[in-house]
């Protein structure tokens, strides 16, 4: 709620101070340059990140070819002199501060975490952007996509267990916005169960005794080698969980606001018919 | 005097009791270490029961939590421990300086050097023997390094000034290849790499390194003998059929190999080398060969009980073995140090 | 063993340690290898036990060439007491005496059937039979010098080159460490001993070798070699000389300009 007033305060600042819709937009946070090439007008978005044209890391890296790249400086904003900066809760402080001081209106979006703050993310973006019926349009067709997909039928007795595993062995628990994607494809979620916190360490000793129906990892990166990785690899987890039982999912997918979400609800409802009648406990 | 007075004891048996049974208590304490290592872990685990499974063949849950990961963790964990105090042992002899062990004179940083490039450049996963193999030869240019600044019959001083320099060539050498890495986790495993770490290592980890590392034992461990000649210098040792060339070569080669072999898989872990003879030397007379098996076995013995120490602490992300190693080993460098001021330098 | 050098020349960098150096020794004699400071006297017995080559011309053991044989089988035949060095670790004394056979060791560090019998022997030679527990960083300085001798003579061989092993202790050590080297001499080993004291070399020496700059300036007995003339001209002292139970002393008295 405190971000919707923070919005519309914006808007009320913006229309106070130019009755327009900004013509120049920069983005400095990921999800939000997804949403400022989805949503903005042609033309109006003068800068997003240079992570936006990573294909492991965004969705939207075929468009953001045609738009510059920032490093989420303060630096690289000012020379472009936006009338509208977009930053996440994780941009780094000083370089907020230093373009309010500056005087350049920015707005600061929060991490989603669950599907209905992402909508209201985007309606917050599309109507600071000035292009609020496309936000709307987005959100309804969202929406839709989620009534649509099969919803999950037969399972013996309760949901099948997935668990999220990340490199180093992190899982992602409640209060994230992959939690609740799990809860909409029916699925239950091994971090929650083990009463973690959004994100949070799971041995992999754990994870194998725990026996979930599913597990979720990225989808192969290129990026290079990284001790990170190497407990994805192990062999202990390789040999119990087979293809059957691996869902690989973009990370970018279920990062951000976006019609992406759709795609990982879909997915996992899928796998999880998949499984094997018995694999519900 | 009179010759008479004393006769020689038959074949000094009353010397050849005790490292038997010093050795054989050692080996008792490790097996116990080995046991509690497998009961140990974040899982409810019946090791009894997963070891009964395994031996009929079964393949269950259990058995895949004990073989695939208890089991590689316990045994590269002996594995490095003893490589870390006999090649601790032996430096320490052929420079004939109490303070002279992997981790100070800079060979384990350095291998892990040569580990990162084999590892980040995405070389080791087309040739997987090449992470070993680049560990040793980091291992190899830091001994050669430490011959070249501190020269054969260096003084305490000049080989930890060495040492130093070495550590800190490698240290900044490894966080630039890691920066220069293309996977961004790449920055962040520097922890990793300087403090050492057995989890979730895999059989496959063990394949890499224990061949390499083992021959790298047979090195060090042939040389015992010239040790103890070196005690009186190296003219001495030289005339009591030392061939000192052979020897120098061999201990590089052998400290080389079983270091930086455990290294590139575990990362550097350091004062184990320096622990371990220090606490074992007054119990084998001071005598450098008998000194190498007995710190093989109580740096196995160091390493595992830090690692179970790590694995009993179930609160917050897993410490890292160097961490554990460096609470005891630095303080005990410490007075190391503030004994030997005592000593000339 | 006989020992026999034949024309050595040493050459290091610019410098020449040694040039032409012939010098025999034999079983059953004591040799003594004098002359001041940094005329090659420890080069020459180094060259002597092999620990380090020359440049020119070779040493012989019992007429067969040095490099002929093996370090193990030097090391076996040829004892060396250096200069004394720091012992690295506190050994007991019965350690350290046992060092000497390392040459002689089987395998897997067993003692041969003569290894206990030597150490016993070397230590009683050498009065340290009462310290055989002792930690060598407690000995006196006698007492560890004579502890390194024990552990010279540990090693048993036809030979023995001790290099300055008087340097360092009281008047009664120096006594008894050449007595010591007397009987070895005297039951048939070829002992080559360097030393500074020439008194003690011309009372207790068979044959002396009187090197300067890297030159023999004098070999033969004593007498021949600690004539008033190159007393004069090597160490540039005069001696005054007696006699004490039918043998000379030799006794440096007074400095020449």
């Amino acid at each position: 709620m405190l971000r919707h007033a923070v919005a519309a305060a914006l808007l009320a600042g913006l229309a106070s101070g130019s009755n327009a819709a900004p013509q120049r937009i920069v983005s400095i946070n990921l999800c939000a340059d997804e949403l400022v090439l989805r949503l903005a007008p042609p033309g109006v978005v003068k800068s997003v990140t240079w992570l936006a044209r990573d294909p492991a890391l965004s969705n939207v890296s075929v468009q953001a070819r045609y738009v510059p790249v920032n490093r989420g400086l303060a630096e690289d904003v000012v020379p472009l002199a936006p009338d509208l900066v977009i930053a996440g809760a994780l941009t780094t402080r000083t370089a907020v501060a230093l373009l309010q001081r500056l005087g350049i209106p920015v707005l600061e979006l929060s991490l989603p975490s669950s599907v209905e703050e992402a909508f209201e993310q985007i309606a917050t973006v599309a109507a600071a952007v000035g292009a609020p019926a496309q936000g709307a349009q987005l959100i309804a067709d969202m929406k839709q996509a989620f009534a649509a997909s099969p919803s999950v039928l037969t399972f013996i007795s309760a949901r099948p267990i997935a668990a999220v595993y990340q490199p180093n062995g992190f899982t992602i628990g409640s209060g994230s916005l992959i939690n609740d994607l799990l809860k909409r494809a029916g699925l239950r979620n091994l971090a929650v169960e083990q009463r973690i916190d959004n994100y949070g360490a799971l041995s992999l000793e754990l994870l194998l005794f725990a026996q979930p129906d599913l597990l979720i990892m990225n989808a192969v990166e290129n990026r290079g080698p990284a001790m990170a990785y190497e407990i994805l690899r192990h062999p202990a987890l390789m040999s119990w969980y087979g293809e059957a039982r691996v869902v690989s999912l973009p990370s970018a997918w279920w990062s951000c606001p976006g019609p992406r979400l759709v795609d990982v609800v879909q997915r996992l409802r899928h796998a999880a018919q998949q499984l094997p009648p018995n694999a519900a406990r | 005097m009179n010759a008479r007075a004393w006769s020689p004891p038959a074949r000094s048996s009353v010397t050849l009791l005790r490292p038997s049974s010093l050795l054989g208590a050692l080996v008792v304490i490790l097996l116990l270490l080995s046991a509690v290592s497998l009961s140990v872990g974040r899982a409810p685990l019946d090791v009894g029961a997963a070891i009964a499974q395994w031996l009929r063949g079964e393949s269950t849950l259990a058995t895949l939590v004990l073989i695939e990961l208890r089991v590689p963790r316990t045994v590269l964990g002996v594995l490095v421990g003893a490589s870390l105090g006999l090649a601790g042992a032996a430096l320490q002899g052929l420079l004939r300086n109490p303070l002279a062990e992997p981790g100070i004179i800079g060979v384990s940083s350095c291998a892990a050097f040569g580990a990162v490039v084999a590892f980040y450049s995405g070389f080791s996963l087309t040739a997987p023997l090449a992470l070993p193999l680049a560990g040793i030869a980091g291992a190899l240019i830091a001994v050669l390094l430490l011959y070249a600044l501190a020269g054969r019959e260096a003084s305490t001083l000049t080989l930890i000034l060495a040492g130093v320099a070495i550590n800190g060539f490698a240290g900044a050498a490894t966080a630039l290849a890691l920066n220069l890495a293309p996977n961004p986790f790449a920055v962040t495993e520097i922890v990793f790499w300087m403090m050492g770490s057995l989890a979730d290592r895999s059989i496959s980890h063990l394949q890499l390194a224990a061949p390499l590392m083992i021959v790298g034992w047979v090195l060090l461990l042939n040389s015992g003998r010239a040790l103890d000649a070196l005690t009186l210098g190296e003219d001495t040792a030289a005339s009591l059929g030392v061939r000192l060339g052979r020897l120098r070569l061999m201990l590089v080669l052998g400290t080389a190999l079983a270091v930086g072999s455990g290294v590139a898989v575990t990362g550097a872990v350091g004062f184990v080398g320096l622990v371990a003879p220090h606490l074992l030397r007054p119990l084998v007379g001071h005598q450098p060969s008998r000194l190498l098996v007995a710190s093989a076995l109580a740096g196995a013995v160091l390493v595992l009980a830090a690692d179970i120490a790590i694995r009993s602490i179930t609160v917050g992300p897993e410490l890292k073995l160097g961490v554990v190693t460096a609470l005891i080993g630095a303080p005990f460098f410490l007075l190391l140090v503030m004994r030997l001021r005592r000593a000339v330098i | 063993m006989k020992i026999t050098a034949d024309n050595i020349i040493v050459k290091v960098g610019d410098a020449t340690l040694l040039d032409g150096v012939s010098v025999t020794a034999s079983p059953g004699e004591l040799l003594g290898v004098i002359g001041p400071n940094g005329a090659g006297k420890s080069t020459l017995l180094r060259t002597l036990a092999g620990l380090r080559g020359c440049t020119h011309g070779n040493v012989r053991y019992d007429g067969r060439l040095r490099t002929e044989a093996t370090p193990h089988q030097r090391a076996q035949q040829v004892a060396y007491l250096a200069q004394r060095g720091p012992v690295a670790w506190p050994l007991t004394v019965e350690r350290l005496v046992a060092l000497g056979r390392l040459p002689h060791l089987q395998a897997l560090g067993a003692h041969d059937i003569r290894g206990a019998a030597a150490i016993a022997a070397a230590l009683a030679d050498t009065d340290t039979l009462h310290l055989r527990w002792r930690i060598v960083d407690t000995l006196s300085g006698g007492e560890l010098a004579r502890a390194l001798l024990a552990r010279a003579l540990a090693v048993d061989g036809a030979a023995l080159l001790a290099d300055e092993p008087v340097a360092e202790l009281d008047p009664y050590h120096q006594l008894q460490v050449m007595e010591i080297l007397r009987e070895r001499a005297d039951s048939g080993q070829t002992v080559i001993v360097v030393l500074h004291e020439i008194t003690l070399a011309a009372r207790f020496c068979d044959r002396l070798v009187l090197l300067d700059h890297g030159r023999v300036v004098a070999a033969g007995s004593p007498a021949e070699v600690l004539t008033d003339a190159n007393l004069h001209t090597t160490y540039r002292v005069r001696a005054v000389r007696g006699e004490q139970s039918g043998r000379e002393f030799v006794l440096p008295w007074q400095r020449l300009s």
